[in-house]
């Protein structure tokens, strides 16, 4: 298989936008090829579009296509789009990396889209209940909130965590967005105000739930060559891994704070990688909710099975610590546009191992991971690396 | 054309829609039923018209006891969809084996605890776009 690099990355503004589902395209895409300049939209030959609900909400589908006109790309090698739920950005790279791998194409973009907060707001919550099955979950009522509940009750339960220690992942992730312009959430957060936030599904309280975002982010990947050409700081994907347990709750293991899926996408990619979770410096991890992140850090293997709870409240997981989680913000600081957050921890993760982050900036960042999820049981993890070794 | 919603969050339950009828017919009538894999015999929740595991698509159906304990459940106080109403319990209720996910219905939420016995409460929803009752499997305390 051939070498493969991201070369570009640009973010949209995050937020509840006063802009159309176009409108967020244009401006993702005109923040990667502005910071990409040896790249024009007519040398792309591959267009990847990560995007969970257009149909609901913008009332549009056949949506690479439109994307690829909207930004004036006319795709001789890939055109296609990604759906995985909130998963859908990282499938999306992961289809781009196979076809320059596999030599199919050399320089392609993937661009990840969402307009949540539309036609109204009492519809968007409405419509991420598609994410759950319709017949057996979403007909109860069932969105994701609850699900991620059910496993920060067992962590409790099982580990002694506690109500502050999931507070302090939104503290961090919140103090995180703060740096970051294109973060939904830009005032910061005190424990206090987290423990304080309302209750949306026990145990689990506002501050510490991704809001409902829109927003678009867009990455340039390329074979060596091209990125060689391009260049002379590619960010090389090193290592990819995807597992699924199950799709509905009663799918999934019986201990819904144990998430096997994770672990086992996180060991497949740290093997194609030839690196361990000790090599990471900086990961960008899908806090959907407080818990997830508290998951993930064992799952990942950056602390051991229960231990996720001090790891976060001793600043581990910080600036400082061994691993620094979510420097952009995360979901939880950023928002959650579905198909842009993947695409959007790929642009972090390619600042951040460029030096590029500005305050974000993880000192001398080598190796960085980004994980994306769609549920608790369907993981894809990636492993990107400042050196192509 | 005025706007409108075009969403139904219900499933379609009719044998004009859906081979798992049955499922709906049994449970206008109190019962909690699910499928049995002729193939195989394995006992599925939900009910499946296919089976992943010997590949057969014939399948008896088989009441349960319709009694069964909480082994996991949330409140859920806000943020939820247009037309659901909180505080609302989620629940995995344990019933013959199987883990099945549902609400619990005519439950103080601050008094809901894991281990505690329930039972199936059919509940019925929004009638189809036809005018056919529909009901979901929903479970209240014992
Ligand atoms: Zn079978």
């Amino acid at each position: 298989m051939r070498k493969v690099a991201v070369v570009g990355a640009g973010v949209s503004k995050f937020g509840v936008r006063k802009a159309s589902y176009r409108d967020l395209i244009w401006e993702a895409g005109k923040a990667c090829f502005d910071a990409t300049p040896a790249v024009k939209p007519k040398d792309v030959e591959g267009l990847v579009v990560g995007s969970v609900l257009p149909e609901r909400t913008a009332f549009q589908s056949h949506i690479s296509s439109m994307a690829a006109e909207a930004l004036g790309i006319r795709p001789s090698a890939l055109s296609a789009r990604t759906e995985h739920m909130c998963a859908s950005g990282t499938v999306g790279i992961r289809y781009a990396y196979a076809f320059i791998a596999a030599g199919l194409a050399d320089l392609v973009m993937v661009l990840g889209v969402e307009k949540l907060n539309q036609p109204s707001g009492d519809e968007a919550i409405l419509n991420m209940g598609t994410g759950v099955d319709r017949e057996w979950e979403a007909a109860f009522g069932l969105t994701a909130p609850p699900c991620f509940a059910l496993a920060a009750q067992r962590h409790i339960a099982a580990y002694g965590t506690t109500e502050e220690q999931l507070a302090m992942v939104g503290v961090k992730n919140h103090t995180h967005a703060s740096k970051n312009p294109t973060a939904h959430f830009q005032k910061g957060a005190t424990l206090d105000q987290v423990l304080c936030s309302r209750m949306i599904s026990t145990p689990l309280r506002l501050f510490m739930c991704s809001p409902i975002t829109d927003g678009a982010a867009a990455v340039l990947v390329a074979s060596e060559d091209r990125a060689r050409d391009l260049t002379d700081r590619p960010v090389w994907i090193r290592g990819t891994g995807q597992a699924l347990d199950g799709f509905q709750l009663t799918s999934l293991h019986e201990d819904y704070a144990h998430w096997p899926a994770l672990e086992r996408a996180g060991r497949a990619a740290y093997r194609m990688a030839g690196v361990t979770a000790g090599d990471v410096d900086v990961a960008e991890v899908h806090d959907c909710f407080a818990i997830a992140e508290l998951i993930a850090y064992e799952e990942l293997g950056f602390c051991r099975k229960g231990e996720a709870g001090p790891f976060v409240a001793h600043g581990r997981s910080d600036y400082g610590g061994e691993v620094v989680v979510n420097p952009r913000g995360g979901l939880i600081g950023c928002g959650h546009p579905l198909g842009a957050t993947g695409v959007a921890q790929a642009a972090e993760v390619f600042a951040q191992l460029r030096g590029e982050a500005g305050a974000r900036q993880v000192p001398d960042a080598a190796v960085g991971l980004t994980h994306n999820n769609s549920g608790m049981g369907e993981h894809v993890v990636m492993i990107y690396g400042r050196e192509d070794r | 054309m005025p706007y409108f919603r075009a969403t139904d969050p219900f499933p379609l339950e009719s044998a004009d829609h859906t081979k798992l009828h049955e499922f709906y017919a049994r449970l206008a009538a109190g019962r909690l039923a699910t499928t049995r894999c002729v193939g195989c015999r394995r006992l599925a929740w939900p009910p499946r018209g296919f089976c992943g595991e010997c590949g057969s698509d014939r399948f008896d159906w088989t009441d349960l006891s319709g009694e069964g304990t909480i082994h996991a459940f949330t409140v859920q106080e806000a943020g939820l969809p247009a037309g659901f109403d909180g505080p609302r319990v989620f629940a995995i209720v344990k019933i013959d084996g199987l883990r099945v996910f549902s609400i619990l219905v005519g439950a103080e939420p601050s008094k809901v605890a894991i281990g505690q016995p329930v039972r199936v409460s059919p509940l019925r929803v929004a009638d189809d776009p036809n005018g056919n009752a529909r009901w979901l499997p929903a479970f209240c305390p014992a």
